[in-house]
């Protein structure tokens, strides 16, 4: 029942918090309690694995409240819980709408935890779909001045992954016989023919490329993440792009791993793709929340190269990159954030000097200073670590593919140091430097998140350790040699 | 010394000449009306005489250790100690002000100042010995002043005869007795004088420029304590008033001598001999307006000039870093501001002033800058009043009724704020009160 615990926290919360007063500090608080709930419950259950849950719900459509844990879910459950607490710790204390805002918030935290959790893939498509309408609304109400542009975009490329990802799931139950069994042992047990496999994987990469986002599918993501208000845009940065990458990991390589080892040499050239186009696109953005989304993106490219590669090693890299990139991503858009609320632009020519000790953000340009570091994989912080797993464990099953995304990571660089040469250092304009500095609640989640990331980076089993044993009987290949080892059964490559 | 108008307080009311067209005719008016080049506003006023204040107290510190450095340091090759002033340097009396004064001018005290005396005690930091104080750098920054003295070495012939004193062979061989008797039973001083000469004679010259720069500031420190105090009685009534007081001064002391001695064994060693005539406006005063105000130096390794091989360009166009143009944002590119001086300023504000620089900006959090802004205002405020000290010299009275001679005026007006006419200025930034 704990593990019901952990999706009834946050519902509850967001049915309870419209009947609050509208005081926003009040609102704020009650969001913030049930959030750090959620984590400290998360974080009690990593230390005592629960048994699953399944709750009989809806049998006649296979529909079951089939609830687990493993070493693939817990880390983004954490990582989803955590978002949340730092999204509303970063949201301005005069926020408008509280009670909706913080209810949304919440109802997104429950989509992505119950995504999570979900061991039915019908289960998972409700909590997938779930998450579409409050990010929407979010966007579409607190959004930026082309708000309505980006949730419409948003939610028609959502619309059409959602409905991908339910003919996916529908297509699984309906040709595998022996009635409607969605639950996820019964998937990966099915019986379908390569063919069969290959058509379903199509859906699952069209459904999951797109959340994810990888090019072509990615229109919706620069102009969504550069318009939703920041705690939004750090949710969907952290955690709801993971779920992408997760639905990938659990759908593609563990329930079709015949025909994801067909198309894995195509989907790695997609990733690489997506690296080189996202990390070009940083370099020439003029404004930060673009450079962040496309940087964003980039990183989503090393994702579906290490899952394309599904080596032991590349998918210990999966895990650590959702995590690693999920906290240094939330860290960049508080930090564009902070910067927004303070100077009122992102705009990369507008601003300069904002190192500067006296008048400018020193603080948060310090912090962004390392966020950036971390994102160009500079070792001593979790990108690095998660980058290395990616390549090294990419390398042996796709080295060309690998080598673009190498030079990608390098093209991180390049757009991290423009962009901090650019916004940190020259001439603080005297006449528009009249902006109070940051307070330390506002400086508090970038400052967790920032000790995450260098924690990931100091302690890599932080971002490993959750999920190695659970990686391992995924992985398609051997880590040290190009043997495709597909037909090999969770059981025998563990022997 | 009490502050007496030189100039008329109130424009004429039948123009005798056509407006000024200059981008700064606003000024310009204000220049010819006897005012400031800073706008006369209670808050300038205010603003410009704290920051006098708090500008005094190091200053009583740099003109006792610049005239220690030159009198007394000397050629030491190892000079670790130069900014530890020896007590008779800090009992010495100001020639202009105390009752121990050769010419009492202004009202000072017999030693040093009292908040200097009790900074240096104890600093930020508290009681603790004077050499944990020097390295934590809770001091007073003297490198502020040798700072505003190489930038006077380097762009050498500012006004006056003085540099051009440097190079002559009476100089060399005053310089050369004291090098000797300085290093007398040293050979191997002795031996890489013979060797190099010239780098030693340099390093003489740039003492005499450290002793021009100390007897300057013996002058403008008790001037700027005694504003400080008029202001507290009640003395000025506006931003001209404290202007026309700094005139009046610049006057009283125009002739002080500008000197080098040097003591060595108990004997003075007169490097520059007063006898040479070198007065404290021509060879000092000016000078430093122009080499710091108006110049000073790029940051070091930002851009390369030899100044011994005469690299250092002679128009003012191409510097931006003095008090005048400066970016007070410590940004460590171009624009250096006196970072170090702002912080030596830092510790002796008076609570009016952190008063104004607590309902602005940041408050509390970004005096530094504040008060470099303050500085620069106020230095406006100097160098109007060198300004009008000039046209006083050179040219015609404000009330004078010829018209050609208030042209004459004009044309010395417009030419000096043409100097402002570059985008770095900031005078057009402090005719606003926005600009903090």
């Amino acid at each position: 029942m704990t593990l019901l615990l952990l999706l009834l926290i946050p519902v509850v919360a967001a049915v309870l918090l419209p009947l609050l007063s509208a005081e926003a500090n009040q609102v704020r608080a009650a969001a913030l309690v049930a959030a750090l709930a959620q984590v400290g419950l998360g974080l009690w259950l990593w230390q005592h694995p629960p048994g699953e849950l399944s709750l009989r719900w809806l049998p006649q459509l296979g529909l079951q409240l089939d609830l687990g844990l493993d070493g693939l879910s817990l880390p983004l459950v954490l990582l989803a819980a955590l978002l949340t607490v730092m999204a509303v710790l970063s949201t301005p204390a005069a926020q408008t709408r509280p009670r909706l805002f913080y209810a949304l918030l919440l109802a997104t935290n429950v989509g992505l935890v119950g995504s999570f959790l979900a061991r039915n893939a019908l289960l998972f498509v409700l909590a997938y779909e779930l998450i579409l309408i409050p990010t929407t609304l979010l966007v579409a109400i607190w959004g930026g001045p082309r708000r309505s542009t980006a949730a419409i975009r948003f939610l028609m490329y959502g619309a059409v992954s959602g409905i991908a990802l339910l003919a996916a799931v529908m297509a699984f139950g309906w040709l595998q016989g022996g009635g409607l069994d969605f639950s996820f042992a019964a998937l990966a047990h099915h019986s379908l023919t390569p063919t069969q496999q290959r058509w379903i994987l199509a859906l699952v990469l069209l459904a999951f490329g797109l959340k994810l986002p990888v090019v072509p599918l990615h229109g919706w993501q620069p102009l969504t993440y550069s318009q939703a208000p920041t705690p939004v845009a750090m949710m969907l940065a952290g955690a709801v792009s993971k779920l992408g990458a997760y639905g990938l990991l659990r759908f593609g390589v563990a329930f079709l791993p015949d025909a994801w080892s067909d198309w894995s040499g195509w989907i790695a050239a997609v990733g690489a793709i997506s690296a080189i186009y996202g990390a070009l696109n940083a370099v020439a953005q003029l404004e930060m929340r673009r450079l962040v989304a496309y940087s964003s993106l980039g990183h989503m490219g090393f994702l579906l190269l290490a899952l394309a590669a599904a080596t032991p090693l590349s998918l210990q890299g999966v895990m650590a990159q959702m995590l690693a990139h999920g906290l240094i991503i939330a860290l960049l858009f508080c930090l564009v954030g902070l910067i927004e609320i303070k100077t009122g632009s992102t705009e990369i020519p507008e601003l300069s000097g904002l190192l500067n000790a006296q008048r400018g953000l020193p603080f948060t340009m310090g912090l962004m200073l390392l966020a950036l570091m971390a994102a160009a994989g500079v070792p001593g912080q979790a990108g690095f670590v998660a980058e290395l797993l990616v390549f090294e464990g990419s390398w042996v099953a796709y080295p060309w593919p690998t080598l673009v995304c190498i030079l990608s990571s390098g093209l991180t660089a390049v757009y991290a140091v423009r962009l901090f040469n650019r916004v940190g250092f020259g001439r603080l304009d005297n006449a528009r430097a009249d902006w109070a500095s940051t307070s330390w609640a506002e400086r508090a989640p970038a400052l967790v998140l920032t000790a995450l990331v260098v924690l990931g980076g100091l302690w890599p089993t932080a971002l490993t350790g959750f999920s190695d044993a659970d990686t391992a009987p995924l992985a398609l290949r051997s880590s040290d040699a190009v043997t495709v080892i597909a037909t090999s059964t969770p059981q025998e490559l563990t022997a | 010394m009490t502050p007496t108008a030189t100039a008329p307080a109130e424009a004429t009311k039948t123009p005798l000449i056509p407006p000024s067209t200059h981008r700064y005719a606003d000024v310009i008016h204000r220049l010819e009306a006897g005012g400031s080049m800073l706008p006369d506003t209670p808050e300038n006023l205010k603003q410009i005489i704290g920051i006098y204040k708090a500008y005094a107290v190091p200053m009583d510190f740099y003109w006792r250790d610049l005239l220690y450095i030159a009198e007394q340091v000397f050629l030491n090759p190892l000079p670790a100690f130069k900014y530890f002033i020896s007590q008779e340097y800090l009992d010495l009396p100001n020639s202009y002000a105390g009752d121990q004064s050769r010419l009492r001018i202004w009202r000072g005290g017999d030693k040093a100042h009292p908040e200097l005396l009790e900074f240096m005690a104890t600093g930020e930091t508290g009681s603790m010995p004077k050499l944990l104080h020097h390295l934590w750098h809770d001091r007073v920054n003297m490198e502020f002043a040798e700072a505003c003295m190489q930038a006077m070495l380097w762009h050498q012939g500012m006004g006056g005869r003085f540099n051009d004193y440097l190079e002559s062979d009476a100089y060399k061989a005053n310089a050369d007795r004291a090098i000797r008797a300085y290093f007398k039973g040293n050979p191997v001083m002795l031996g890489l004088y013979k060797l190099f000469p010239e780098m030693f004679l340099e390093q003489v010259r740039q003492l005499s420029y450290t002793a021009n720069l100390g007897l300057f500031w013996e002058v403008m420190a008790p001037v700027f304590f005694e504003m400080s105090d008029i202001y507290d009685e009640g003395g000025f009534k506006g931003v001209p008033d404290a202007m026309n007081f700094l005139v009046n001064g610049i006057f009283a002391v125009a002739g002080r001598p500008i000197y080098h001695h040097v003591f060595i064994g108990g004997e003075c060693f007169e490097i520059i001999p007063k006898s040479e005539g070198f007065t404290w406006l021509y060879e000092a005063a000016l000078p430093y307006v122009e080499a710091v105000f108006y110049r000073t130096s790029p940051f070091r390794g930002t851009k390369s000039y030899n100044a011994q091989a005469g690299q250092v360009p002679s128009d003012q166009a191409s510097f931006h870093y003095g008090i005048l143009y400066a970016d007070v944002y410590p940004v460590g590119s171009a624009g250096i501001p006196p970072t170090l001086l702002m912080q030596d300023m830092l510790h002796f504000l008076p609570p009016y002033l952190k008063e104004i620089y607590k309902q602005h900006r940041r408050g509390e959090e970004d005096e530094l800058i504040q008060l470099g802004i303050t500085f620069q205002r106020s230095m406006y405020n100097v160098t109007s009043a060198v300004i009008q000290a000039l046209r006083c010299a050179l040219l015609y009275p404000l009330d004078d009724t010829d018209p050609e001679h208030l042209m004459a005026n004009r044309r010395f007006f417009e030419a000096q704020m043409d100097r402002f006419l570059r985008p770095e200025a900031r005078l057009a930034d402090i005719q606003t009160q926005d600009y903090r």
